[in-house]
């Protein structure tokens, strides 16, 4: 009886012990959405991005979070505008969640998908290319997001009658470190 | 919350639209405006408006004027936002309010002034004289503060 004890927490214990965990912390985070129209290129930029991420089994799990009203573009009442067109009020946080094999980490461009949370809705990017420089013991991720405006149900801003272009592109720069 | 950013950016998107429209009569008064003045000197034969271009001139001042306070009201009464300080070009075209927002009260007093006194036969003299300047001012201030608010501007209305 005992011994069958023995082999059951072993079995239990040893796959746990065999797997070790990375966790890695965003040190610092540039997140820039572009938007554009025939007469105007806006450019909007937020440091305040908190992310975590966790590699186990082989996996790894990461998610960014960053204010909506975090992104600054220079004019306040077009930021006030983008929260308002976003629907930023009412859900005031842009959420990203990734997983990739932890192979993957180590290589110069590591292809993720993407779910962000946006405006109340949740839009899916496969295969995003994102370059990884590995700097000390800090890995410095930058891609960018393909993100459009119909993605997420966001009736496009208009000036003199002429809406933004449909695509917001986000560019991502990060620092990551492990935990 | 949403409900305020809502109704903000609406009537900050009527301000937009009808001051954008109130260039339109705000230009024509000021194109109008030379017909609308006797000429000659002092002591010279002093050939005055004939009294429709005197009324055209009137009308469009008053067009503008209706227009200008309308928008004017919907930047006024838009609801702030608490917490959120002005930043980027809407502090210049706030400050430019404070040249053409007085120049739209004081240019139609001294124009009806100046009315008064051609209707009268008399060349415009006094305060009144300033009618068009104070015009030409507040039009250069309302035109920046229009500028200050859509710079830089890019022309691409060719791409798609």
């Amino acid at each position: 009886m005992n011994k069958k004890i023995l082999i059951a927490v072993l079995l239990v214990a040893l796959p746990v012990f065999a797997q070790t965990d990375t966790q890695w912390v965003l040190e610092q985070s540039a997140l820039t959405y572009h938007m554009s129209h025939p007469m105007h290129e806006v450019s909007g930029v937020s440091h305040a991005a908190k992310g975590k991420g966790v590699c186990h089994a082989g996996q790894c799990d990461f998610l960014i979070a960053a204010p909506v009203k975090s992104f600054d573009s220079g004019d306040s009442n077009r930021d006030l505008h983008m929260v308002e067109a976003t629907r930023g009020a009412q859900f005031p946080m842009v959420i990203v969640r990734t997983q990739f094999p932890e192979a993957a980490t180590t290589a110069t461009t590591i292809y993720a998908d993407l779910d962000v949370q946006f405006a109340g809705q949740t839009a899916q990017y496969k295969h995003v290319p994102f370059q990884r420089v590995s700097q000390g013991n800090q890995v410095q991720i930058s891609g960018t997001v393909p993100a459009t405006c119909s993605d997420f149900k966001i009736d496009r801003p208009s000036f003199l009658t002429v809406p933004i272009k449909n695509e917001i592109p986000v560019r991502v720069e990060m620092t990551w470190r492990p935990m | 919350m949403q409900a305020l950013l809502a109704k903000r950016t609406h009537m900050l998107k009527v301000h937009q639209t009808l001051g954008l429209l109130t260039t339109i009569p705000m230009v024509a008064t000021l194109i109008t405006g030379p017909q609308a003045k006797a000429k000659g000197k002092n002591g010279e034969t002093i050939t005055e408006p004939t009294s429709a271009n005197l009324d055209f001139h009137l009308a469009l001042g008053g067009l503008t004027s209706g227009m200008y306070y309308t928008a004017a009201y919907f930047s006024m009464f838009a609801p702030t936002v608490p917490g959120v300080k002005p930043k980027g070009a809407i502090r210049l075209h706030r400050v430019l309010e404070w040249v053409h927002g007085p120049g739209m009260i004081v240019t139609p007093l001294l124009g009806i002034e100046a009315y008064k006194q051609e209707n009268a036969g008399e060349k415009v003299h006094g305060l009144a004289s300033y009618h068009g300047t104070a015009a030409y001012v507040t039009t250069a201030a309302y035109g920046a503060a229009i500028v200050a608010v859509s710079w830089p501007i890019h022309w691409k209305f060719w791409e798609k």
